[in-house]
C-alpha cells in the first residue's frame, strides 16, 4: 500500500513510459470501497473511515515525500515546505498544482485545488457531496504524511463546502 | 436530427435514456418500450449473425426505415449505445464511441459513486453529453 500514488507517478518521471493514471484512479476507489464495507457500522462509521483511510495515505504521504524530496534544498522555514508541497508534491500525486494558498501565518494553511483529481469525475455541482467526503481522505493523511516526514506535525482536515470537483485542505500545524 | 438515445447495459437494463426530439410519443410504458427495444436489438442482433454470408466482425451497425434510422454500438463488455437520428444522418459510428470512451468511462465508471447496472443518476454525465449532443452540427436540423 505505501507505494500507490507516488511510485506510480515516479515511475513515469523516472522513464517516459507511460503508466496509466487510472489504474491509481480505480485503486484508490476500491480502497474507500473496501475501508467503508469492512468498517462495522455503527454511529462512529463516517469518522473511522476516513481514520482508516487517512492512516493509509501517511504511510504512502511518507514514502513518496522521502523519494522526491531526494535531490531538493534545504527548505528555509515551515512556508518553504507547505510550498513545495503544493506544487511538486501536489502535481507528483495529482498531477497538477494547489490552486491557491492561504494561511494566517500562525501556523494554519488552507490549500485550495479547484479541480482535485479524486473529485474530477464524480460531479461538479452540488450531487453526491455528502457521500465525496472519504475520497478526501487519502489526500489528506499524503498531506499530513509528508509533512510528518520532514519533521512537521500537523493535523489534516477537508472540507468540501462549496461545489465539488474544488476541495480546500486545511492544515495545522500543533 | 437526433431523436432519442438508450444506453443498456450487458444483461439488458436500460440504465439511460434520453430524448432530444420525439414528435411522436409511444404508446407504453417507458419500462415497456425499454424492454421491447432491447428485445428487438437482440433478436436482430442474433439475425444478423446468422443470416450473414461471411464472418461476422461488429454485425449490427444500424438499420433505416422511412422515418428514422437507429444507430447501434456494442463494446466488448456488452454496453448498448443506441441512437435513433433522421435517416438522412451518415456514419455516426464515431460518435457512439466517443459517447462510450469520453463520455460513459470518465463518468460513470470512473465514478466511485455511480454504481454499475443501476440507472445513471451523475448530473456531470448528463451534462457533458448533452453537451456533446446538442453540439453536433444534425442535432436539430
Amino acid at each position: 500500500m505505501t507505494s500507490a500514488a507516488g511510485a506510480i507517478n515516479l515511475l513515469s518521471q523516472a522513464a517516459p513510459s507511460e503508466v496509466a493514471e487510472s489504474v491509481f484512479d480505480f485503486l484508490h476507489m476500491e480502497m474507500v470501497n473496501y475501508v467503508q464495507q469492512s468498517t462495522p457500522a455503527g454511529a462512529s462509521h463516517k469518522d473511522e473511515v476516513v481514520y482508516k483511510l487517512e492512516r493509509i495515505g501517511f504511510q504512502t504521504g511518507q514514502a513518496t515525500i522521502e523519494r522526491c524530496t531526494k535531490d531538493v534544498h534545504r527548505f528555509k522555514d515551515q512556508l518553504d515546505v507547505i510550498k513545495f508541497l503544493c506544487k511538486e508534491f501536489w502535481t507528483l500525486a495529482y498531477g497538477k498544482q494547489i490552486d491557491n494558498l492561504r494561511t494566517n501565518h500562525r501556523g494554519v494553511y488552507v490549500l485550495q485545488d479547484n479541480r482535485f483529481r479524486v473529485f474530477a469525475n464524480i460531479s461538479n455541482s452540488k450531487q453526491f457531496l455528502e457521500n465525496a467526503a472519504p475520497y478526501a481522505a487519502f489526500a489528506c493523511g499524503m498531506l499530513r504524511g509528508a509533512l510528518a516526514n520532514l519533521g512537521i506535525v500537523s493535523v489534516v482536515t477537508a472540507d468540501l463546502g462549496q461545489t465539488l470537483p474544488s476541495c480546500l485542505f486545511q492544515v495545522k500545524m500543533l | 436530427m437526433i431523436f432519442n438515445l438508450y444506453i443498456f447495459d450487458r444483461s439488458g437494463t436500460c440504465v439511460y435514456y434520453s430524448e432530444y426530439h420525439r414528435p411522436r410519443k409511444a404508446t407504453l410504458s417507458q419500462d415497456e418500450e425499454f424492454k421491447l427495444t432491447y428485445g428487438m436489438l437482440h433478436s436482430i442482433k442474433s439475425f444478423v449473425t446468422r443470416i450473414s454470408p461471411k464472418p461476422v466482425r461488429e454485425g449490427l451497425h444500424y438499420y433505416k426505415t422511412s422515418t428514422y434510422k437507429l444507430n447501434y454500438f456494442e463494446t466488448l463488455t456488452g454496453l448498448k449505445i443506441v441512437l435513433n437520428t433522421d435517416p438522412g444522418v451518415g456514419d455516426i459510428h464515431d460518435l457512439l464511441q466517443q459517447i462510450y470512451s469520453q463520455i460513459y468511462v470518465e463518468y460513470v465508471v470512473k465514478n466511485p459513486l455511480c454504481t454499475p447496472g443501476e440507472k445513471i443518476t451523475s448530473e456531470l454525465f448528463e451534462t457533458r453529453l448533452n453537451a456533446l449532443i446538442t453540439s453536433l452540427p444534425y442535432f436539430a436540423t
